[in-house]
Parts: C-alpha cells; sequence; structure tokens
C-alpha cells in the first residue's frame, strides 16, 4: 500500500515549454510562466504532453525540470513528466528528473508500438522498482493511442512509490473505473480541461491541465466549489471556460496554449515543428482564442465600435459604387432591417436589380476587386448550394481578423442564404427574379460578436425583413 | 468436399430498389434496371444493403425479391438479402425466400445489438437448417460486427453455408478467409475498391454496389483477371477508382441512384434519412457525373446558347444527363459556385461569373486591366475564353502567390482547357463571353498538387452548373432546412 503524497491535490499547470526563434529552449521565459503562475496553482508539471516532452531530448528535459526546480525553489511540488516509448529510456528520464529536482514523475503509456497488459504492467513495474521517486500513470489514448487498461492500473496501484493517475481520456467512464478499481489507494487527477467539473464531482483530487496555464485561477475556484458542495457555482465556472479548453484540448494542445500566453503579453514563443499555427490550429480557431480571452478579461479588448450605415437607405451603398440618385433613376429595390442584441447585433441593407444594370455591374466588381478586409462573399446555404438571385454579401466595416471573417462567412452568409429561399419559397421574391436580378446585401456585424446562434438567428430576421421592404406590395 | 456451386461466380449488382415519388417500390424503374444489368451480370442481388433493406417494410422487401424473380426468370441466379437483427424474423424471411425461389440467401451479420461470435454462429446455425443455400454477409461498417477469421471458418462447415460476400475491405482479413476456406465455399468480396486485387487472390466473383452503373466495365475486369491480363484490369480499375470509392464511402445508395439518374434511368432517389446533398455530396455528384463522361456513359447532348436574351442561338453540346436545360436564355451574367475538399486547408472555392464581352462582366475585366491595384494581382490566364483571375484573399506571401499563380491558377486553366475540349464553352462563343474567377486559396494551404485540382475540379462544377441553373429552385427548398453550413457553429 502506498504511502499518499498529502500535496497531490488541487491545481496543477502542465507547463508549456517556451522555446526562442530558434527553437531553443527559452530559460528567461520559462522563469517569466513560472513566476506568473506561483500564486494561482499548487504545484508545477514541466515536460508534460503540452510541454512537448516527445520534441525535447533528455538533456533539454532535464534542464527544463532544472529551471522549474530552481524558480520555484521548494515553495510547491513539481510534477516531471519523464516517459517515454521504452523502459530503458524512461528509467532515465525519471532518474534525470529526480536529479534535477522533481518531486515526482508523470510516467505515460508506452507509445508507438503497442504492448499488451503485461507488457504495459511490467515498464510501470520496471519504472518504479528503479527509481527512487513517487510516480503518477498517464492514461492519454488521444495521442498513444491505446488506453492504460484498468486491471492493470488495479494491480499497480499497489506498488508502494506508484502514488497516482492522470486520467487525459476525457472518457468519464473511464475516469469512474479507475476511481472504483483503486479505491483510494491512488489518487486520480483529470488532464482533460472540458470535464474537469464532472470529474471532481466524481472523486478526482487534483487536475493537471493544459489550460492551467492560462486560467489557473479559474480552475482553483471550480476545486474549491466543488469541495464546498457549491456545484452550481462550480458549473457556471466551467460553462465560462468550455470553448476554450475545447480549442486547447482538440487543436494542438501546447500549440494553441502558447498563442493564448503570447496575446496575454507572456511570451513563450511558438512550438516545435511540426506543429504550426495554419495547421493543427487554424487561424481562425486562434482569431477564437484572442476573443475568448477578451470575454474572460484576460487581455484588454481593442476598441471597436459598432457603427452600421445610417441616414436615408437609398444613401447607404455609396460604398459600392451606387448613389442615391442611381437607385432612384433606374427604381432599384432596396430594404433595410436590424435585430439582434448587442453583441450579436446586424444590420443588413438591400439592393438588388437587373443584371444588365448598375446592380449587375457592381456585382461583377465586387468579386473582381475585393476590398481587403471587405471581400465580397457570395451567398450560399452551404458550399456547393448557392441561393438565386445571385447575392453578393459585403461587410460594412473591415474585418481585422478570420474570426470577424467567420462571422460573415459562417452564420451570415448561411442566415442571408437562408431568408433569401425563405422568401422565394413565400413568393415574397418572384421565381422569375432569380435569373433576371442580382442583389447585395450590405452586412453590418458587431465586430464582438461571439455567439454565432444568435447572430444566425438576428440575421435572419434582419435579411428577411430587408427582403420584405425590397420586394413587398408596398415598397 | 467443396459446396462451392457452379453458378456463384462472376459480377453481381447490389441491386438499389427505386421507389416511387409517393415512396413505394417502383416496380417498372426497378424491371429497368435489371433489364439495363442483365447482359453484364452473372447474377444480381436484390434487397442487398444497397437494395436499402433496412428501410423496407417486410412486405416490400418481399415485393422486390419477386419482381427481381419474376424478371431475370431464371437467366441468372437471384441471391436475396434476407437480413433482421433478430435470428427469429431472419429465419421467417430466409424460409419465404426459399418458398419464393431465390437461388440463396444473403444474409449480413446480426445488427444493431451486438451479439458475440458464438450468438453470431447460432444465428446462421439457426438458417442452416432452413435448406436453402447461403451466403455470409461480413459487413461490419453497417452491421457493426466484425466476423473473426475463425467465425468465418466455423460457418464455412454448416452444410447449407456455400459463400461468404465479403464487404470489408479488410484484405488481412480476406486473406485469412482464403487460407481457411478456400475451395470449400466461395469467396465474393463485397467491397468496389480491392475488386481485382480480391480476384487475383482468388476471389469468386463481387457483388457490388457500382455494378449497378457500370456492370460492363466490371465483367470485363473479371474476365480479364480470370485471363491472367493483370495489366488490362489495372487500365480500366484506375479508370473508375475514384468513382467506386465515392460511390462505396460516400452513402452508397444514394450515390448509386445518382449515377443512375445521371444516365437517364428513372430510379429515383434512396428513402430518409439519406437524402441529396447528404453524405454523398454536392461535389461527389460532379466527380461521379465526370467519370461517367470520361467512360462514354453520358453522350453529349444539344445546348443552345442565347448571348442576351432574345438573341439568336447558337448551337451547341458537351456531355450531359438527359435531365439537364438544353437552353441558357442569357448570358449577360450567369453566376457559378464550385467547392472542392477536402482536406481543409487545400479547398477550393471559386465564385465564376460568365457573361457577355459587353456586359457586366467584360465591363469588369476592362476596368480591371485598365486600373491594376498594386498588392492585388489580377491576372488573366486563359485567351479564348477571356479568363480573369481574382484571389479572394489578399495575397501577403510568396507561398501564398505560387499557390494562387500557379497551382491554383493551373487548375482553373485545366478547366477551362477540358470545358471548350468537351463542347461546354461553345467554340462558337469564345470571342463573345468572358469569364471572372474569383478563387479562394487558404493561407494555410501547403499541398500543392490538391490545390490544383480542387481548383480544377470547383472551376469545372463552377461552370457546369452556372450555364445549367444549378441549383434550381426545387433543390433549394428542399434542403434549406437540412443545409449546415460548416462555419455557421463555434469551433
Amino acid at each position: 500500500m502506498p504511502a499518499k503524497l498529502p500535496w497531490l491535490r488541487g491545481v496543477f499547470p502542465a507547463l508549456v515549454t517556451p522555446f526562442t526563434k530558434d527553437e531553443e529552449v527559452d530559460e528567461a521565459a520559462l522563469r517569466a510562466l513560472v513566476r506568473h503562475l506561483m500564486p494561482h496553482v499548487d504545484g508545477f508539471v514541466p515536460c508534460g504532453t503540452t510541454g512537448e516532452f516527445p520534441y525535447m531530448t533528455p538533456d533539454e528535459q532535464k534542464r527544463v525540470i532544472a529551471i522549474v526546480a530552481d524558480e520555484v525553489a521548494g515553495r510547491k511540488p513539481i510534477i516531471a513528466g519523464t516517459g517515454a516509448a521504452g523502459t530503458k529510456e524512461t528509467i532515465l528520464l525519471a532518474r534525470n528528473a529526480k536529479e534535477a529536482g522533481a518531486n515526482a514523475c508523470l510516467v505515460v503509456t508506452p507509445f508507438f508500438l503497442h504492448p499488451s497488459d503485461k507488457g504495459i504492467y511490467q515498464h510501470f513495474y520496471d519504472v518504479a522498482m528503479a527509481v527512487d521517486i513517487p510516480i503518477i500513470l498517464y492514461n492519454i489514448p488521444q495521442v498513444v493511442d491505446a488506453y492504460l487498461p484498468r486491471n492493470v492500473v488495479e494491480d499497480l496501484s499497489d506498488i508502494p512509490n506508484i502514488v497516482g493517475i492522470k486520467d487525459s481520456s476525457g472518457n468519464l467512464t473511464y475516469t469512474m473505473e479507475i476511481l472504483e478499481m483503486v479505491q483510494g489507494r491512488i489518487d486520480v487527477f483529470i488532464g482533460h480541461d472540458e470535464v474537469v467539473l464532472p470529474a471532481l464531482a466524481g472523486g478526482c483530487t487534483g487536475m493537471i491541465l493544459a489550460s492551467a496555464n492560462v486560467y489557473p485561477e479559474v480552475w482553483q475556484k471550480v476545486y474549491a466549489a466543488v469541495q464546498e458542495g457549491r456545484i452550481e457555482e462550480a458549473r457556471a465556472l466551467q460553462r465560462s471556460v468550455q470553448k476554450l479548453s475545447r480549442i486547447f484540448c482538440r487543436y494542438g494542445g501546447g500549440l494553441a496554449v502558447k498563442q493564448a500566453l503570447n496575446m496575454m503579453g507572456i511570451p513563450v514563443g511558438q512550438a516545435r515543428r511540426p506543429l504550426k499555427v495554419g495547421g493543427s490550429l487554424i487561424h481562425e480557431d486562434r482569431a477564437e482564442i484572442q476573443l475568448e480571452l477578451e470575454r474572460l478579461g484576460k487581455i484588454a479588448p481593442a476598441e471597436d465600435p459598432y457603427a452600421p450605415p445610417a441616414g436615408p437607405l437609398a444613401g447607404r451603398f455609396g460604398a459600392l459604387g451606387i448613389s442615391a440618385d442611381q437607385v432612384k433613376a433606374a427604381s432599384l429595390r432596396v430594404g433595410t432591417g436590424a435585430a439582434g442584441a448587442e453583441p450579436e447585433n446586424v444590420q443588413i441593407d438591400l439592393v438588388a436589380g437587373p443584371k444588365d444594370g448598375i446592380v449587375g455591374e457592381v456585382f461583377a466588381l465586387q468579386l473582381t476587386y475585393p476590398r481587403h478586409g471587405y471581400e465580397a462573399l457570395t451567398t450560399i446555404l452551404e458550399p456547393n448550394l448557392t441561393v438565386r438571385p445571385s447575392t453578393l454579401i459585403v461587410p460594412t466595416a473591415e474585418l481585422k481578423n478570420l474570426r470577424q471573417a467567420n462571422m460573415i462567412y459562417g452564420p451570415t452568409q448561411a442566415a442571408v442564404a437562408r431568408a433569401i429561399v425563405d422568401a422565394l419559397e413565400d413568393g415574397t421574391i418572384p421565381q422569375a427574379a432569380m435569373d433576371t436580378h442580382v442583389m447585395l446585401v450590405q452586412a453590418s456585424v458587431h465586430p464582438k460578436a461571439l455567439d454565432r446562434h444568435a447572430l444566425y438567428q438576428a440575421v435572419l430576421a434582419a435579411a428577411g425583413a430587408a427582403i420584405r421592404q425590397a420586394f413587398g406590395a408596398n415598397r | 468436399m467443396s459446396k462451392k456451386p457452379e453458378w456463384f461466380k462472376g459480377i453481381f449488382p447490389a441491386l438499389v430498389t427505386p421507389f416511387t415519388k409517393d415512396d413505394r417500390v417502383d416496380e417498372a424503374a426497378y424491371r429497368e434496371l435489371i433489364r439495363y444489368v442483365l447482359p453484364h451480370v452473372n447474377g444480381i442481388v436484390p434487397c442487398g444493403t444497397t437494395g436499402e433493406f433496412v428501410y423496407m417494410l417486410e412486405d416490400e422487401r418481399k415485393r422486390a425479391i419477386e419482381i427481381a424473380l419474376d424478371e431475370v426468370n431464371g437467366r441468372v441466379p437471384v441471391v436475396a438479402g434476407t437480413a433482421y437483427p433478430s435470428t427469429r424474423e431472419t429465419v421467417k424471411m430466409t424460409a419465404w425466400a426459399r418458398d419464393a425461389g431465390v437461388t440463396a440467401a444473403l444474409v449480413a451479420a446480426p445488427y444493431y445489438l451486438k451479439p458475440s461470435f458464438n450468438e453470431v454462429y447460432d444465428h446462421y446455425d439457426a438458417l442452416n437448417k432452413l435448406g436453402v443455400p447461403l451466403i455470409l454477409y461480413n459487413i461490419p461498417q453497417c452491421a457493426g460486427t466484425h466476423y473473426q477469421w475463425w467465425t468465418t471458418e466455423g460457418m464455412a462447415y454448416l452444410d447449407n453455408v456455400v459463400g461468404i460476400k465479403d464487404s470489408s475491405g479488410d484484405m488481412p482479413y480476406l486473406m485469412a478467409v482464403f487460407e481457411k476456406v478456400r475451395g470449400k465455399i466461395g469467396i465474393f468480396t463485397g467491397h468496389d475498391e480491392i475488386v481485382p486485387a480480391a480476384l487475383a487472390m482468388g476471389a469468386d466473383g463481387a457483388i457490388l454496389a457500382s455494378a449497378n452503373v457500370i456492370p460492363d466495365v466490371w465483367q470485363t475486369i473479371y474476365k480479364a483477371v480470370l485471363s491472367g491480363d493483370l495489366a488490362t484490369a489495372q487500365t480500366l480499375m484506375a479508370r473508375i477508382q475514384r468513382f467506386v470509392r465515392i460511390l462505396a464511402r460516400q452513402g452508397p445508395t444514394q450515390a448509386v441512384k445518382e449515377a443512375l439518374q445521371l444516365l437517364g434511368l428513372p430510379i429515383g432517389d434512396s428513402r430518409h434519412p439519406m437524402i441529396k446533398g447528404d453524405a454523398f455530396r454536392r461535389e461527389d455528384y460532379e466527380e461521379v457525373r465526370g467519370v461517367l463522361e470520361e467512360l462514354g456513359k453520358i453522350p453529349p447532348r444539344p445546348m443552345t446558347y442565347h448571348l442576351y436574351a432574345g438573341a439568336p442561338g447558337v448551337q451547341g453540346q458537351f456531355p450531359k444527363p438527359p435531365a439537364a436545360p438544353s437552353e441558357v436564355r442569357d448570358m449577360t451574367l450567369l453566376v457559378g459556385e464550385g467547392f472542392a475538399g477536402p482536406p481543409f486547408s487545400e479547398l477550393a472555392h471559386v465564385d465564376l461569373l460568365i457573361g457577355r464581352k459587353d456586359g457586366p462582366v467584360g465591363k469588369a475585366i476592362e476596368r480591371a486591366l485598365a486600373e491594376p491595384r498594386p498588392g492585388h494581382e489580377l491576372r488573366i490566364v486563359f485567351e479564348r475564353p477571356r479568363t480573369l483571375l481574382v484571389p479572394t484573399v489578399t495575397v501577403r506571401t510568396k507561398k501564398q502567390a505560387e499557390m494562387v499563380y500557379e497551382h491554383a491558377a493551373g487548375g482553373v486553366i485545366m478547366a477551362l482547357e477540358a470545358l471548350v475540349k468537351d463542347g461546354t464553352l461553345p467554340a462558337a462563343l469564345l470571342d463573345d463571353i468572358v469569364l471572372i474567377a474569383n478563387v479562394f486559396v487558404h493561407p494555410g494551404a501547403s499541398n500543392r498538387w490538391r490545390v490544383r485540382i480542387n481548383n480544377f475540379k470547383a472551376m469545372k462544377a463552377a461552370t457546369r452548373k452556372a450555364l445549367e441553373g444549378r441549383p434550381t429552385l426545387d433543390e433549394l427548398i428542399a434542403e434549406k432546412e437540412s443545409a449546415r453550413h460548416p462555419f455557421r457553429y463555434a469551433p
């Protein structure tokens, strides 16, 4: 029966490993990160999955652990990642970790080749026997491509220096099974940011998380709230970081966390190759991280006023090259609509006309001269499902990042398309117009819009109103 | 002792079941389909997976089998699908099929609930007592149960089990089946993508979804392998590989039905929840059409082009399905959209304008050439018809520039060459019409060849869609509820 470690509870960040531009370990940045996190955490985990351990040499890992130990100076415990595919290297790494000042080791299920139950047991047993440091088992099937079998965990829990298991699977049936199998002999930590609350409620005693680099204080509050039985409060807190936690967990791990820290003014550089922004973490999601951090108060929001076109409707299409006089002279159909609550408030201004007139000309020009930040989009229900009358959507405010662009080419585009098809179906737009007319939609979407569902509904209402005004009987 | 029947060899189409607009088994269309495939096949399979047996009531399944038996009238064997999840229902249906006169029953592994392998064995043991020849049917993609080789081996010793159809596509499994039961029972592959490989290893034949559409091609491949002419088999397979990959993977029931519609067979659509534009995506439709054109299955059909409403018509022709329109009424400004992927980073999205030289599209091109904008290079990439390439996303890096002006442009040019060659863009109009191709290349694109190919596909589809007026109002209304814009939802 192992002796439990009294300090093994609470919130542990799986530290990212800062790298310099030439991909060397950045000691100063690592120290700064540790200092930043110190007040909010119960300990540190260098060289975990988030720390890109498979991309580091044994010497680099040892050095990273030593830097963290030196910076922490005994104030908090250190659990060092010492996983490797083979047993021999794992033992080497664990010995290194102890020398470097770690208080425990986190040992991942052996990866790449896939030993069966007996080989996995023997791996952990051999490591435990070979080193004089407490060991925490580590289940993370997303990257290992295999679960740490529960029967093996049950047996390993009898080995004196195996003191815990971190479960990053996010599979709560597995977590509950492990809690049942080990019967309190070892501590079970949750390692999946998206299910922290249910795991704690189920009996986990702490967490090792990628996102604890970014919002450890939120997790401290969740931890305290669960300990004290305030489940409603814990739920609200978990909900507040759910989307960001999902992005961290699923799109590049340390790569995504590094983007967040860099945005927060804690420079940690980039991930080592082959991971890169634009790959595992797409640019759109990077932009989403920024907005979520603004919402959490982690970074100051950029000032981005919402200023939809005002004044007489016929005069609102000047930016497209259609003057009020031309609207009148050609008897163009125009309509406007506004809907939604801030920041998902929108205004839709629409002008429709025959293909061989001014609207047709502007339509062609908009696709020929895309203005940066104001690129026109054709209106589609989904890709390969274009609506007619052919309609271009042009934003009225500059799109400053891909997330803002995403609000236009996602929910806005889909909602305008839906409004047009609804209007065709109920006869508001005559069927003949499908082949004879084109339309231009100026979309004013609040730059801080974030709730795509609310935005879709707002655009649907506003575009519907604009179409009714343009094509309705009383125009 | 071999129980392999003499008749169990060659190409068997897993027949789709045509339904009428009011959703009943369409007997006339079913008979027409059987007449279409019959000259090229060694047998037929009503009520298989492609036949949507799981979406049919007991009476409908019986009716389909009766029609198939009647239409075939003994000329080729009829292997009828008789699977249900439970042993009780499967026994009942299989006994009925025996009495109706089927040659054999094709019985998929009991599905939905996941019985253990002794239960699976007992399931077939119960069917074995009925006295009708049985074909085992391994299709883990749908049934959720993948026979183990020892399950197959054991069941092969049941008296009335005469064959197996393996649709898993799992070649190591199939190799184990050859090792254990070759010569004892007939071995068919049911996975369209690996047919020549399976035949070369000694498979007796294939039951295929795509054999509804191209039974003749399959028959040629089958005979070529049988006669040891692997070169011919490889050449033909290369021509149809992407076609059968799409049919096998992208919702085979609707995919096969749309392919048959492209040939002009009045087949109708799948029963819900399989719907148009879903698992069988619109880009798949364009691909399938392209392959059928290459195979000569979709002949050129006339199209009349009017430069403007009321202008005299210019006659042309290009390969299109019988249901496509035969007239472009006004070429002042036609808009087409083409989307091709995956992968995400290399997907292509083309917003295409086709128009008269003296109309809005021509004017936009003239202005673009007269007023170039620094940092936003527009290029004429094709002369007849004159085509302007516009990058949707502002080009900021050298890598992006290469992707847009070399690889995406290369794809657009390939498409234009193909469209001129096949007559979609008629020779008589090449000096009167102009095109603007607004191409989206994701800034994260890396795979150069995919950028090129996806832009080829997107450009070709956009042109066809612009000229043929697709999607139609009916399609838009039918799909407005189920449409799922990929960027409409939170990450």
